[in-house]
Order: C-alpha cells, then sequence, then structure tokens
C-alpha cells in the first residue's frame, strides 16, 4: 500500500508540473473537439500529431495523446444525443436513448449524465489501471480465438435484447448486419466477397458510412419529411440543463455497473472495448424494472453504456502498457510514439521507467478532471445549438457527416456509401426496424467468423475446443441462460405488448 | 488541420490553373521579375476563398494568376507534395513516412503531407498515385508488402502495369525481422530444434500471417519447403500484428516472422522468444539470436523494407531532386536516432540507379518464390 501511495505522488508530481497539465489540457480541447465532429475520429489526429511527439518529453507527448484519446470518448456521445450521430462504434447505443431524451427536451439532462457518469468510470478504471495492472493483463492474456468467439455469440443475443419492438424484425435486422459484414476479402484464401469488383469494398464496408447513413442521415430525412410544426414543438420543449432527483437516482446504479463491465471487457484487445457499451446498454435494460421505457428516453441507457466506454478506453490501456499489446488503432499510434523515443511498452515499463508509468496514469485522472470542467459548461452551449431552425442546422449536420466519413480513409465511395444507408435508414424508421442491432451484428458478425474459423483452425477441426476451455464455456452457457430468457413466452407476450404501444 | 486546409486550398489552385492552360516548357528556369509576379499573383489569388471579397477582385486575382503561369513558375517544389501511405494510420510504414515527410519538408522548404488511403492490399494507393499527374506532387510511401507482394500476386487484380507505371525513388529503411517462437507449451528453444520438432510433428507446428499472400506466409512457407518439406498450419489474422503477437503469446500459435521493434515488450516478458533474425548481422541488443544466413537459409530475405515510389512519367529530374531529399533525410541524424531506437536500419548509401537495380532484383525475387512455393491466391 505505502509503495501504490509513493508511486502515485510521484505520478501526480510528474503529471502536475506546469508544461505536462498544458499538454493534458490541450490533448482534452482538441480531443472534446473531435469528438463532437462526427466521423473525424482520434485515429487520424493521434497521426497528425505523431511526429510532434519526437520533440517532446515521452511522457508529455503520451500525457498529450492519452488526453486527445479520451477526449473524444467524452465529445463522441454530444453528437449522438444531440442530433442522432454516432461517430464512434461506442457512441452508437447512446443514440437509443440519448436522442429520444432529447426530443423530449431533456438534452441537458442527458448529455450531463454523459459526463458525470464518464468522469466517474474514467476515476475508477485509472485506479484499476494503478492497482491491478499486471493480473489484468493476465485476464486479456487468456483470451484467445474460442474465447472471442464464444463472447461474440453472447454478444449476438444480446443483440435482440437491444430492441424494444418486434423480436422478429430484430432477429431480422442482426442478421442483415451479418450479411453486411461479410462484404470484402476472405482472409484464409484472399477470394473477394460481394464487391462486385469495386476495388474500394476489398476490405469490406466501413462502420462509419454505415453508422452515420443510418442513424445520422437517416432520422434527417425522418425529420424533414415531419415538416416544421412538429419540429419546432421539439426545440420549444427544452427546459431544464441539469438531471431531476429521480433521473440521478435511476442514473447512478446504472454508472456504477456500466463501470464494472468496461472495466473488464475493455482489458481485452481487439473486439472487447467496443462490446463494452453495447453490453451494458443490453443489461441496463435487462434488469430495468421497466424495459419498455427504454428506447424511449430511460436515462440509464445513456448513464450505463457511457460510463462503460469511457471505462473501456482507460482499461484498454492495460494491455499495451503491460505487455505492448495494442487493443486499438490510437493505442498502436502511443506505442509508435514511444518506441520512436527508445521505450519499449512492456512489463519492465513499471520498474524501469515509474516516472512515466504513474505520471501517465496521474494524468489520466487529472484529463478526467478537466474533461469534466470543460464538458458541464458547454452543456448549455450544445443545448442552444437545438434551436437553430432546422432547415439550417440540418445542412450543417449533413456537411460534417460528409466530412467525416471521407476523411476516415479519404475514399469519395465512402461518402455515397453513406447516403446510401441514409435512404435505408429512412426505410427502417417507417417500417420501425431499429438500425442498433444491425449494427451490432455488422461489427460482430465478421468478428465470429474470423475467431470461428481460427479455433477450428488451431484444434484441427474439432468444435469441442468451444467447451474444452473454460472462459469460452462459461461464456457460452451465459449464452444459452439468455436466449432462454429471450424466448420465455411471458417476456415475449411484454414485447410485443410495447411494440403495439409504440 | 490547418495545414491540411492550405494543402487542400493550394491543390485546387493548381487544378484550376493547369485545367485551363497548356502548361508551359521548362518550369524550371525563370527570372527574378516573373518571381515578383508570381508572387504577387498568387498572394490576391488566395483572396479567393476570403468569403468577405467581391466579385471583381476575384478576376483580377484570377487573370493575375493566369498571367503568372503563362510566364512561368517557381522552381519545383512550389506547391505542397501529397504523399499517399497504403494504410490507416498507426502501423510501422505509416509512421516512417510520418518522420520522412517531415524531415523531407525542412530539406525541400515546401510542405509534404501524408495522405492515407488504406485498402485491397495497397492497390488503392497504387493505383491512385500511378494515375496522378506525373509532376513530383504526388508520391507514395509503401512498403515490402504493398509494392513488392502486390504487384507480384495480385497484378491481374490491378488496372496498372507497376512495371511499367511506377518507379522507385528512394529506399528509405531496411526492418530486420524475427522469427520468434512461443514460449507457451512448446518445447523448441533454438531454431535447429524447432527445425527438428517441426520434422517430427507433421501438422502440429501453427504459424500465423496477417492472411494470405502476406510476407509471413510467404516466407514460412519458403521455410518449410527448404528445410525438407515441413508441415505446418497456416492460422491467417485480419486484424495484423496485434493478434498474431497476442495468440503467440498464449500458445494457439506457435510460430511467426515478426519486425524486430513491437515484440520487444512480449520478449521481455518471456512470453516468446526469438529463434533467428533475417538481417546482415546479428543485432546489438540480441547478440545470442543467430542470423537466419548463419542458421543455414541465406537465400530467405525476410527483412521488411520501406521505400518511396512516383508515376513512372514524372520528370527524371524531379525524380533525382527527390532521390537525394529523401537519400539526405535517412541520412540525417533525426532519422538516424529514429532508426537506432525503432530497431530499423538506414539504407545503404547509393545512387537512383541502385536503388532501382535494387527494386528490380527484389521484384525478380519474389516471382521467383511465389514461383516456388506455388502461390495462388483466390479470384
Amino acid at each position: 500500500m505505502y509503495d501504490l501511495f509513493s508511486n502515485l505522488i510521484l505520478g501526480f508530481s510528474v503529471a502536475m508540473t506546469p508544461a505536462n497539465l498544458g499538454f493534458a489540457l490541450v490533448g482534452c480541447l482538441v480531443g472534446t473537439l473531435i469528438g463532437v465532429l462526427p466521423g473525424i475520429g482520434p485515429v487520424a489526429t493521434v497521426a497528425m500529431l505523431l511526429p510532434l511527439t519526437f520533440y517532446l518529453e515521452p511522457v508529455s507527448g503520451l500525457i498529450m495523446l492519452a488526453g486527445i484519446f479520451y477526449g473524444a470518448q467524452y465529445g463522441g456521445s454530444t453528437t449522438a444525443i444531440l442530433v442522432n450521430l454516432p461517430g464512434e462504434t461506442s457512441s452508437v447505443v447512446t443514440c437509443i436513448d440519448g436522442h429520444q431524451m432529447a426530443k423530449q427536451g431533456r438534452a441537458g439532462a442527458a448529455l450531463a449524465i454523459a459526463a458525470l457518469g464518464s468522469f466517474f468510470a474514467g476515476c475508477v478504471s485509472t485506479l484499476l489501471i494503478a492497482l491491478f495492472s499486471p493480473p489484468l493483463a493476465k485476464v486479456g492474456q487468456s483470451f484467445g480465438a474460442p474465447e472471442y468467439f464464444s463472447l461474440m455469440v453472447l454478444g449476438l443475443i444480446a443483440a435482440v435484447v437491444l430492441a424494444h419492438g418486434s423480436i422478429v424484425k430484430a432477429v431480422a435486422m442482426v442478421i442483415f448486419g451479418l450479411l453486411l459484414g461479410l462484404v470484402g476479402t476472405d482472409g484464409n484464401t484472399g477470394g473477394q466477397r460481394f464487391t462486385f469488383g469495386l476495388i474500394t469494398l476489398a476490405d469490406g464496408i466501413g462502420f462509419v458510412p454505415v453508422a452515420i447513413g443510418v442513424f445520422g442521415v437517416g432520422e434527417i430525412i425522418a425529420n424533414l419529411v415531419r415538416g416544421e410544426e412538429q419540429r419546432s414543438l421539439v426545440q420549444a420543449k427544452i427546459t431544464r440543463l441539469w438531471p431531476t432527483k429521480e433521473e440521478f437516482k435511476l442514473a447512478w446504479p446504472a454508472t456504477l455497473r456500466g463501470t464494472a463491465l468496461g472495466s473488464i471487457l475493455g482489458v481485452l484487445p481487439g473486439g472487447g472495448a467496443t462490446l463494452s457499451s453495447f453490453a451494458a446498454y443490453a443489461f441496463e435494460k435487462k434488469i430495468a424494472r421497466d424495459p419498455s421505457r427504454f428506447g424511449r428516453g430511460a436515462i440509464e441507457g445513456v448513464a450505463g453504456p457511457e460510463s462503460a466506454n469511457n471505462a473501456g478506453a482507460q482499461t484498454s490501456f492495460i494491455p499495451m502498457l503491460t505487455l505492448g499489446l495494442p487493443g486499438n488503432a490510437v493505442m498502436a499510434l502511443m506505442i509508435g510514439a514511444l518506441t520512436i523515443h527508445g521505450i519499449q511498452p512492456g512489463p519492465q515499463v513499471m520498474t524501469e521507467r515509474p516516472a512515466l508509468f504513474w505520471g501517465m496514469v496521474a494524468s489520466m485522472w487529472i484529463g478526467n478532471l478537466m474533461l469534466l470542467v470543460i464538458n458541464l459548461p458547454l452543456i448549455g452551449i450544445w443545448v442552444q445549438l437545438l434551436k437553430v431552425p432546422y432547415r439550417v442546422l440540418y445542412l450543417a449536420i449533413l456537411l460534417f457527416c460528409a466530412i467525416g466519413v471521407y476523411t476516415v480513409s479519404n475514399n469519395t465511395l465512402d461518402v455515397i456509401i453513406t447516403a446510401m444507408f441514409g435512404v435505408l435508414g429512412y426505410i427502417f424508421i417507417k417500417f420501425e426496424c431499429e438500425p442498433a442491432p444491425m449494427l451490432l451484428g455488422f461489427v460482430l458478425g465478421p468478428l465470429m467468423e474470423e475467431n470461428l474459423r481460427r479455433a477450428m483452425r488451431i484444434s484441427g477441426g474439432d468444435p469441442m475446443i468451444f467447451v474444452n476451455r473454460p472462459i469460452s464455456l462459461g461464456l457460452l452457457v451465459a449464452a444459452a441462460v439468455l436466449l432462454v430468457i429471450v424466448m420465455l413466452p411471458a417476456i415475449r407476450a411484454k414485447r410485443e405488448e410495447a411494440f403495439q404501444e409504440g | 488541420m490547418l495545414e491540411n486546409r492550405i494543402a487542400a486550398l493550394r491543390r485546387k489552385q493548381g487544378h484550376a490553373l493547369q485545367f485551363k492552360l497548356v502548361r508551359t516548357p521548362g518550369p524550371f528556369i525563370q527570372s527574378p521579375n516573373e518571381n515578383k509576379r508570381l508572387q504577387r499573383g498568387q498572394g490576391a489569388y488566395r483572396g479567393e476563398n476570403d468569403m468577405k471579397r467581391i466579385r471583381p477582385a476575384l478576376l483580377i486575382a484570377f487573370c493575375l494568376v493566369l498571367a503568372a503561369e503563362a510566364y512561368g513558375q517557381a522552381p519545383y517544389p512550389n506547391k505542397p507534395i501529397k504523399v499517399i501511405v497504403p494504410y490507416a494510420p498507426g502501423g510501422l510504414t505509416d509512421v516512417v513516412a510520418r518522420y520522412f515527410t517531415e524531415q523531407v519538408r525542412r530539406i525541400l522548404g515546401q510542405a509534404v503531407y501524408v495522405e492515407n488511403k488504406p485498402g485491397a492490399s495497397g492497390i488503392i494507393a497504387i493505383e491512385e498515385m500511378a494515375r496522378a499527374r506525373p509532376d513530383g506532387y504526388t508520391l507514395m510511401i509503401g512498403n515490402i508488402s504493398t509494392n513488392g507482394l502486390t504487384p507480384v500476386l495480385l497484378a491481374k487484380k490491378m488496372k496498372i502495369d507497376y512495371d511499367r507505371d511506377v518507379q522507385i525513388i528512394a529506399r528509405l529503411a531496411d526492418v530486420p525481422v524475427f522469427f520468434l517462437a512461443t514460449t507457451t507449451d512448446f518445447p523448441p528453444k533454438t531454431f535447429a530444434e524447432f527445425l527438428a520438432y517441426a520434422k517430427a510433428n507433421p501438422g502440429k507446428v501453427r504459424f500465423g500471417s496477417a492472411g494470405a499472400g502476406s510476407y509471413q506466409q510467404i516466407n514460412t512457407e519458403v521455410l518449410a519447403k527448404r528445410a525438407g518439406g515441413l508441415e505446418m498450419v497456416h492460422i491467417p489474422f485480419k486484424e495484423g500484428g496485434s493478434g498474431i503477437l497476442h495468440d503467440l503469446g498464449n500458445g494457439d500459435i506457435h510460430v511467426t516472422w515478426f519486425n524486430v521493434t513491437n515484440p520487444v515488450g512480449m520478449i521481455k516478458a518471456g512470453r516468446v522468444r526469438p529463434l533467428v533474425v533475417a538481417a546482415p548481422q546479428r543485432l546489438a541488443q540480441y547478440p545470442d539470436v543467430p542470423t537466419i544466413a548463419e542458421a543455414g537459409f541465406p537465400g530467405i530475405k525476410a527483412a521488411q523494407w520501406v521505400a518511396a515510389f512516383a508515376p513512372a512519367a514524372t520528370p527524371p529530374e524531379i525524380v533525382e531532386l527527390l532521390h537525394d531529399a529523401f537519400a539526405k533525410a535517412a541520412a540525417s541524424p533525426e532519422m538516424n536516432d529514429i532508426f537506432q531506437k525503432g530497431g530499423m536500419i538506414a539504407p545503404p548509401p547509393g545512387t537512383l540507379a541502385d536503388a532501382r537495380n535494387w527494386l528490380r532484383g527484389e521484384m525478380t525475387m519474389w516471382r521467383q518464390v511465389a514461383e516456388e512455393i506455388n502461390l495462388r491466391l483466390e479470384d
């Protein structure tokens, strides 16, 4: 315990120097900005700033890049709530209830809960990094292809829970998402699937064009169809910015659960962090006393996933710092930045460079505090944005969507794909098919296929590998239990009822 | 962001002019007078993007630029140079490209920026570069996979003739690679032990690669063939490096080729072990790891390389100039610092002709290797 305190003191002494505080602030500001602009993600920003870090102290560079990374996590929820635009995988589920809240004039409350939940999750997971990095890294390491496959199975079944309407439609949407995920090059043979000879489809359809298309653009079309009067009704309803007492009461247990779930899933390299916000949403809905509130502006549906994705973002540093294994592209860039300074992330970093490791941990906490201070006053400004006449606002949204989608891989076809999915998104709204399960199927499908095939190759074609490994078996059992719960006639009846109301 | 915007602006300007004008010959010679005129013209022209300017000002500005353009241009490079990287940001090649462009920017005194065009094993980037106006303002930085293996294995998928339409500017860096083995439930501790083990256990050893046609797969299959027909199971990883290292760490795959930089953490943690290194000589940090030649396979050239390319029709004097700039950057103390810390090897000094000969040799070798292991990718 004494070690921890002396380490933390060392960390804060590094992170609290005026220069490093400045770098943390710059990182957080830039991160918030790119988080708010849909599609312009932290990866491109960190890449652009990478050569700059060569001229900085390693710890300063790392503090700034880390600030951008989790700043974007805070900012991403803003557009999701206000205009139904998920810029990142993690903010897709925030759209579901967050945007409904905004429509009911509760945008301020949703934004405040998102920021507070993220701050809480950030603090807790930073502490986790400080206390349990090495053992947590081991948990991540024990995950192989069979475990991932079973986790994806669990995730897909949870996807059905995401929907609040007809279960048949939800299953259909998941399968549609899986099919979309098939497009691209087959990893084992190099053969092309459903690319229609288009070379730009060789790596599949991008997540950002699909997400921005079905959510953002689809919503815009629906709003424009609806007519002026109904839209201004939404704008007139904005009342108080701060959450009510009841909302706080509902939100804080959800924040706790989301933080726990996100912290665990964030440690898993690859698909783990992606799943955290989906998982948190499905979990909240499953345990809620009245699941029919979800999809109509339930505050837990914002608090849970938002804390989960921030916790996951923080704990994804663990495999990077302890083993040099990047869990995502931003982590890979940070390893690049460290490598250029001659530092190889690995178990020795904690002992050989304690100032770097603990300075980084301390700066995470400081960065989270800064983000809270930046974000809370901004809520008022963001909410004012909703008062801009929609005929002006939607043009700006569309423009930012187009820019954001284009910059992901500098490809014009992506913009066209976004437009096509926008039309599809409008059709989904008309048929009351929910896009969130489709997106989850789209994200998980390729991961599931890859891990299934890899696991079968590892085992030499023996499917027992999924049962012989304890973690994989546990996840499959959990999936089976969830499936039974979903199938139970009583619950299904309730679902149908909920569907008819809506 | 700002740089990008300015860059986009200038590009637009360049296009607008070249669209309207027949290119003037000899853009490299000009008098001081013309230079002044040009500066004046450009200064006014930039005003076009200021929304407050009124139309007549625009017209005058445009005429001025037309005049300036007609009378001649500042010497190359007089506008930002775009360098296409065939990967999303973050990989080794992207990072090398970013540090190099920073040095070249200083040497040429002109903005040089990276544009990421990931996808299709580099074909998207190569085709865009090859089809760009061959004026030295669109270049590409690629590596062994995108500019060595793709043209050999995926030639049918390309709409250009790689050998005819693309030329090398300079070699930028060589990256030695380890042949790594897991330490989890895998007995071999040396390369010789590995060969014996793989021979004694056909179909039991699993090797990881970044996918069908990746350099890891090709090198492992060449090794397997030359070691007397080892039978190993290929496990492809769509997500590439990080996934391979992860599964190597927990023993789900047994061996792979990997650059010497990224696995250092895993090596120090004792989870993976380098058996041989593909490099001209042993690495200073790993004096006990023999080279692949010492281990009896001098023909396997697994080292990764990064190099800069341009459209084949780029004027020779510009290519020479760019070669010198990149070579100077490669020899700079900053880059050498980066090479050393990143475990890379600076390219051997040489002329443009040397680089061309080297690339020709490299392409011939990969064609022979693909033939030798009879590698065919599905359409």
